[in-house]
């Protein structure tokens, strides 16, 4: 069933769609070195708000930046962050939602209750507290993210690994004697695997949209380049024809990747068990 | 009165007899049983005074010590106070001579002088006795049958009415029907005297005896009461003498006894064929010494109970899937838990293992009260499933999932692990090579999965082992060579199983002991022949009419049936 899952979010349009977009930002951002000769906080030599170029495919920003160079390093930190979250905040919540299942009793009940606490504190007001109060950089964003976003996915991934752990190789497993981290590691998420990574492109989509608009709101670390932080500025010179190559490309990079991570996530999450499809998502939300 | 201290025979420095202490009193018949080469004949010539050997030891007959007397009076004694028929029925009568001649020559050696009248009379008296015809006293050896022929020799065994009469294989190539007469007669004669029934048939022996004496390699291991010894042997080697003989009592399928006998093996004679031997066993002679009325020679007191259950209870919710079972399954027995889906067969056995938890009662294994199951617990007992390819994860191969338990309890390197998994695969006749190690579960057929469950649950060497309805998924043919592989390896390994089934047709044949299951409680429980050929709980004998027969008008089409109220525990002494 593991292969078939994969083969057929690539048969789907919306999945090859998003697959696309996600492959073709991330290959941007990698290379981005190669497809810019300047520096983001570099100030050229250009004037202030030039036009589209040659030298500049979408222009200078009003400290004669280059705006493509800009948008290539904002890719970097958006995905970075994106990612990071969702290997952290899929690790927490295999590791919690799993032996909450596999353990049951206290240690279950205990740790849903932390997972139903966590879901109901709003998001945004915890994160600009803690920026507020630390400097942020984006490891911290990172760890801020994934704490806020794991209990979901733990909640999902304790459901599935209940009904897996009653298949009988996961008993025959226990009855050798094998402790909990044989049976997840070696029993539970592999077969969970389709699973996990349908809530870590939902983590991974809400950490970009999160750290998007909290740089956005200026919570950011400052010396890092970001989609949110460029919106910010352009935001400010809407008065001028500027925009066009400021605002808007930054706009579409941003509204890409997201949808990028929505196609697949939602071709993957159709492609899986039909149940799947009515589960209440408590991943959803945002800013 | 006979007694027998510490009666030794050794043959070119080879001790044939170890050491036997009897003390058998008139009206006492015993049974002396074991394989060939055990020494019983042996014995039986010792007691005779005919042995070739070097004889140590003391026979006393009515306190006269007859190893110390000489030729002349032992030849005194033999055949006037003691006799014997021999083994060899057709070796044993001098062929020249008459049949009444050879009784009569047997009575006149005693007589001091001849009187021809009291002797005809002695022997037509004896004729009589043995049920043969008069007019067959004229005929030479050669013409009578062998029924006859070993008639004629209890004749002259009887000849003189010597107090103690020993039989060496009475009925060894008779057959059945003549077997039955000739075990008729010798219980008559047998009366009053003190008997010995030297034989390797333990179904004679149960007919003819009171006693009875397992021989070992010179040694007795095991002595008792006849019905009670048969009925719940103690001593492992008694087991296996029982489990390979050929009966209409027990319907399980014959297994023997791994290894052969060897004589001069150090400590216990029996260990190095013994499945549930310890140190001690091959250091010392375990001493004869009496347990639960019987006399055993073992250093674990016989056949250690594995797994005890006392008021095991299970509950679900508020609802008891398992409502105080008593068990107690002895080391390399099978003991089959047969109920309809829902009496709660598999709750106990999950719970045995851990997988549920236990609500109420205690459970021992090995003695030691189980509260907590550590790896080491998982080494003993082992559990196979009812479908073998949902039992093994999708994703490991042959080798990784028979791999896996040794990978667990991190026994090996990984080199060692593939050997030990080589070893077991081939112990399950299944294919070694590269390529059937690289298959996945849903690459072979549900037999060679099973088997790959076996492999799997013997890597780790356990002393019991659950099994699930392990056939009940599998074809009957393959059902059929599953279930032989699981008796052999028992007799191999003396693996205790706790077979669970819902049916009683195939519990039968794979169990020793049947406990009956009902709403959660054992309703019924013995040995499997006594079990399904008398029951006695009205479960039993419903489960035993729905039974699968091949009779067309057979039982099993019967209307409906209620289960009744308050079904009481009986427990059943064998």
């Amino acid at each position: 069933m593991h292969v078939d899952v994969w083969h057929e979010v690539g048969e789907r349009n919306v999945g090859r769609a998003g697959l696309l977009l996600i492959g073709l930002i991330v290959l941007l951002a990698i290379f981005a070195p190669v497809l810019t000769p300047y520096s983001p906080r570099e100030n050229t030599s250009t004037q202030a708000f030039s036009r589209p170029s040659a030298d500049h495919w979408l222009g200078t920003n009003d400290a004669r930046q280059d705006i493509w160079t800009q948008l290539l390093y904002g890719a970097r930190t958006s995905l970075s962050v994106g990612f990071g979250v969702a290997l952290l905040s899929g690790f927490i919540s295999v590791l919690v939602g799993g032996t909450a299942a596999i353990f049951g009793g206290l240690y279950d009940r205990f740790w849903m209750r932390i997972v139903d606490a966590t879901i109901a504190i709003p998001d945004v007001v915890v994160i600009i507290l803690v920026a507020a109060y630390l400097r942020p950089n984006v490891l911290l964003m990172i760890l801020l993210l994934s704490a806020l976003s794991w209990p979901g996915g733990a909640r999902v991934i304790r459901a599935q690994t209940l009904t897996l752990k009653e298949r009988m190789h996961v008993s025959a497993a226990r009855t050798f004697g094998a402790g909990w981290s044989h049976l997840l590691f070696r029993h539970i998420v592999p077969d969970l695997a389709p699973v996990l990574v349908a809530i870590m492109i939902q983590d991974a989509r809400r950490a970009v949209f999160m750290e998007a608009g909290l740089s956005f709101l200026g919570i950011s670390d400052p010396s890092v380049m970001s989609w949110g932080k460029m919106m910010q500025y352009a935001r400010v010179f809407t008065y001028l024809e500027v925009w066009k190559w400021w605002l808007l490309p930054t706009g579409l990079a941003l509204s890409s990747t997201l949808i990028g991570l929505s196609f697949t996530g939602y071709a993957l999450e159709s492609a899986l068990d039909p149940r799947l499809r009515d589960r209440d998502d408590h991943a959803e939300g945002g800013v | 009165m006979l007694n027998i201290q510490d009666l030794k025979v050794s043959y070119d420095g080879a001790l044939i007899l170890a050491g036997v202490d009897l003390d058998l009193l008139r009206g006492d018949s015993l049974a002396i049983i074991g394989e060939s080469g055990a020494g019983k004949t042996t014995l039986g010539l010792a007691l005779m005074g005919l042995g070739e050997g070097r004889v140590s030891g003391r026979v006393l007959l009515d306190g006269k010590d007859l190893t110390t007397l000489d030729e002349v009076a032992r030849r005194r004694i033999r055949g006037k106070e003691m006799a014997m028929v021999f083994q060899n029925v057709e070796d044993a009568l001098n062929p020249i001579m008459t049949v009444s001649d050879q009784i009569k020559e047997a009575i006149d050696v005693h007589r001091e002088r001849g009187d021809p009248g009291y002797v005809g009379d002695r022997v037509r008296r004896l004729f009589r006795a043995v049920g043969l015809d008069e007019a067959k006293g004229r005929s030479f050896p050669h013409q009578l049958s062998g029924g006859e022929k070993q008639r004629a020799l209890i004749a002259m065994a009887l000849a003189n009415d010597p107090q103690v009469l020993i039989l060496d294989e009475p009925t060894a190539s008779l057959d059945a029907v003549t077997k039955a007469e000739i075990t008729r007669l010798l219980r008559e004669r047998m009366e009053n005297k003190i008997a010995l029934v030297i034989t390797h048939d333990i179904s004679t022996a149960a007919r003819l005896t009171d006693k009875m004496a397992v021989l070992y390699a010179g040694r007795i291991v095991e002595l008792g009461d006849t019905q009670d010894l048969l009925g719940s042997p103690r001593h492992p080697y008694t087991r296996g003498l029982i489990r390979s003989s050929p009966n209409m009592t027990t319907p399980k399928d014959l297994q023997g006894i791994p290894g052969r006998m060897i004589h001069g093996v150090s400590g216990c004679p029996f260990s190095d064929r013994c499945t549930q031997r310890i140190e001690i066993c091959s250091e010392a002679v375990p001493p004869l010494v009496e347990a639960g009325g019987r006399l055993i020679a073992c250093h674990r007191g016989g056949i250690v109970p594995l797994l005890e259950l006392s008021r095991v209870v299970t509950r679900f919710g508020g609802l008891a899937a398992v409502d105080g079972v008593d068990l107690t399954l002895y080391e390399g027995e099978t003991i089959a838990l047969v109920g309809e889906s829902g009496s709660g067969k598999t709750t106990l056995a999950k719970t045995v293992i851990g997988l549920f938890d236990l609500a109420e009662g205690e459970m021992r294994l090995e003695g030691e009260p189980l509260v907590r199951r550590d790896r080491d617990f998982y080494r003993k007992v082992q559990m196979i499933y009812q479908n073998p390819k949902e039992s093994i994860s999708h994703r490991m191969t042959v080798l990784d999932a028979v791999t896996e338990p040794l990978l667990i309890q991190k026994v090996g390197g990984a080199a060692e692990r593939i050997e030990i998994a080589k070893r077991v695969l081939e112990e399950v006749e299944l294919s070694t090579d590269e390529a059937f190690l690289k298959r996945y579960p849903h690459q072979i057929s549900g037999g060679e999965a099973q088997r790959v469950a076996i492999a799997r649950a013997l890597v780790l060497n356990p002393k019991l082992l659950i099994a699930d309805e392990p056939t009940s998924a599998l074809d009957p043919s393959v059902q059929a060579k599953i279930l032989k592989l699981l008796l052999d390896i028992q007799e191999k390994r003396g693996l205790a199983i706790l077979f669970i089934t819902h049916d009683i047709a195939l519990a039968r044949k794979v169990s020793d002991r049947l406990a009956v299951m009902l709403k959660g409680k054992i309703v019924e429980e013995g040995s499997a022949g006594g079990v399904t050929t008398a029951p006695i709980h009205p479960y039993t004998m419903r489960l035993l009419e729905v039974a699968p027969d091949l009779d067309p008008k057979g039982r099993g089409m019967s209307g409906p049936w209620a289960v009744p109220e308050g079904p009481t525990i009986r427990a059943r002494e064998f």
